[in-house]
């Protein structure tokens, strides 16, 4: 397979004396983000981001499995990534790179180490019969910071996913279709956001957000804060590189807040446009048998 | 069921690869990248003719043997299309990215093991020659396709153009046809009982679909009280969005 191609010397100068003078090549401060642009699709659990020209497609779905043997009473909540060589000719299909093992890694942290499934809601009969929820990430296009990307993806389509509806009489477990019943929702603790500073400089004393992939190519380190919009940081993941001053670490958290915050606000809107959509006549609070708590 | 509507195509959508085509009809959506001529893997090497690579990734759960069978069967198909001899020692990759398939209301699938099957196959080709024309790859022919099924309905046999996921549940047999611009049968695949004669109207109801150029509208009269209920006209289609892109790219001019 072809090798990608790296930056030439004058375009690593060209990006790093820009950085140096505050001046970023697409003309955005050191602080913003690219154009976010998410869309659902028609079925439940579709979710396409695009940052840029990052885009990432995720898909969920569930089937009912047997659980683990040392976890009967925990449903299986699993996120694929694998990057295909629609993403770039250089990856190889079975063949993990490092950026695919670390970007699978870095969504496990945030989404499902820190609990923001509850899987024990995904227990149906316990020992027996679980929810597997799956949750399939799609690089179509890699521009850099496909973690970002990625974790909103993940997150907006897990909380756009519904469950088909269950009962259990007499030691029967039903399945309704969704022609039957209303599917339902997952049971969603908090929604967890990934953002990533990369650094710049002999000290890595320039930190900017949402680097893409020239930008990515030529930076000496960088650093992914998940945390959620209360604050709550679920994993902090600096991977070598040049060492950063605590003090501009803090600074950086701060920042995430704010941003973790807006990509909250925004997600929480398209969900309720969405959901607006598809409550053609108001009738879906009629088909719901969820209580109030 | 979306069989009424017509197909939707859109070009040149991914930023990084050398042609891209996103391809939506009847359910399925499916986005294409196509890398290429790039160069090969010392395995896949071949001192005459460039290499094929076909992959069909499915939208949930892991690719198996049907995914391994359909990227076999397209890469046959375009193999013939693509005018291979032109790169020696090269590698033209077909990544074929499923997003969405028909869903049925009616029953839970099973999700963990993906299984496509070929009632897909026309989406995945019409994709696959939307992504090989925008990446300008040389190119004998296009091609075009459709899936019929055999239907019993109130004891008559009815051919069924793009059939929903319920018809094809209840349907005798399911065929998928395609055709060359030159009206070659290029791929041919069934399934199910069938006779010679249900296989000669599944091919002409398929061959009006392929293979009208242009003219299509002067017999949808006829279409109205026809045994076949007549799909859209597919070469009309491809010609239309590739004028449409080259129109827009040409703008300046």
């Amino acid at each position: 397979m072809p090798r990608e191609a790296e930056p030439s010397l004058n375009e690593k100068q060209f990006v790093l004396q820009a950085l140096k003078e505050d001046v970023r090549l697409d003309g955005r401060d050191l602080d913003q983000y690219r154009p976010l642009e998410l869309t659902f699709g028609d079925q439940h659990g579709v979710a396409e981001v695009t940052l840029g020209k990052t885009k990432v497609l995720v898909k969920t779905s569930a089937e009912v499995t047997v659980p683990y043997p040392d976890r009967p009473l925990d449903g299986i909540f699993t996120i694929a990534t694998e990057l295909s060589p629609m993403t770039a000719p250089s990856f190889e299909v079975n063949r993990p790179t490092e950026t695919e093992v670390l970007l699978a890694r870095l969504l496990e942290k945030t989404v499902r180490r820190s609990g923001a499934l509850d899987t024990e809601s995904l227990c149906l009969v316990a020992g027996q019969k679980v929810w597997s929820v799956r949750v399939d990430v799609h690089v179509l296009s890699h521009d850099g910071n496909l973690t970002d990307a990625a974790c909103f993806a993940v997150v907006a389509s897990l909380r756009h996913f519904r469950k088909p509806d269950t009962s259990m009489e007499g030691g029967v477990l039903t399945v309704y279709t969704p022609a039957e019943r209303e599917p339902v929702p997952l049971s969603w603790l908090h929604s967890p956001f990934c953002i990533s500073w990369s650094f710049y400089g002999d000290m890595g004393e320039i930190a900017v957000l949402d680097a893409t992939w020239v930008e990515e190519q030529v930076r000496v380190g960088s650093c992914t804060i998940s945390l959620n919009r209360h604050g709550e940081i679920c994993q902090i993941a600096k991977l070598g590189g040049t060492p950063v001053e605590a003090v501009a670490l803090l600074q950086c958290t701060s920042v995430a807040l704010a941003k973790a915050k807006e990509l909250s606000g925004l997600l929480d809107t398209k969900l309720a446009e969405d959901a607006k959509r598809r409550d053609k006549g108001g009738l879906l609070a009629e088909l719901s048998a969820e209580n109030d708590r | 069921m979306s069989a009424t509507t017509a197909p939707e195509a859109a070009l040149s959508v991914l930023p990084r690869a050398d042609g891209s085509a996103k391809y939506s009809y009847a359910g399925y959506t499916v986005t294409a990248s196509v890398n290429g001529p790039i160069e090969a893997q010392r395995k896949d090497e071949h001192a005459q003719e460039a290499y094929v690579d076909v992959i069909v990734r499915p939208a949930a759960g892991v690719g198996g043997t049907r995914e391994r069978h359909l990227e076999s069967l397209l890469q046959s198909s375009l193999s013939q299309l693509i005018l291979v001899k032109n790169f020696p020692r090269m590698l033209i990759q077909v990544v074929l990215q499923v997003e969405a398939v028909p869903d049925n209301d009616y029953e839970n699938t099973k999700l963990v093991q993906a299984s496509l099957n070929f009632p897909i196959i026309p989406a995945l080709l019409q994709t696959a020659v939307l992504g090989l024309l925008s990446a300008v790859v040389p190119m004998r022919a296009t091609a075009t396709s459709t899936v019929a099924a055999v239907v019993f309905q109130d004891g008559a046999k009815r051919v069924v153009v793009d059939p929903s996921p319920k018809e094809l549940a209840a349907a005798r047999s399911v065929h998928v046809l395609a055709f060359t611009s030159h009206d070659e049968l290029i791929l041919a695949e069934s399934e199910g009982d069938f006779s010679v004669k249900e296989w000669d109207d599944v091919y002409d109801a398929a061959a009006k679909i392929c293979c009208q150029s242009g003219a299509g509208n002067a017999d949808t009269a006829m279409d109205l009280d026809g045994p076949v209920n007549a799909g859209p006209d597919m070469r009309q289609f491809l010609n239309s969005t590739l004028e449409a892109k080259v129109a827009a790219d040409l703008y300046w001019k």
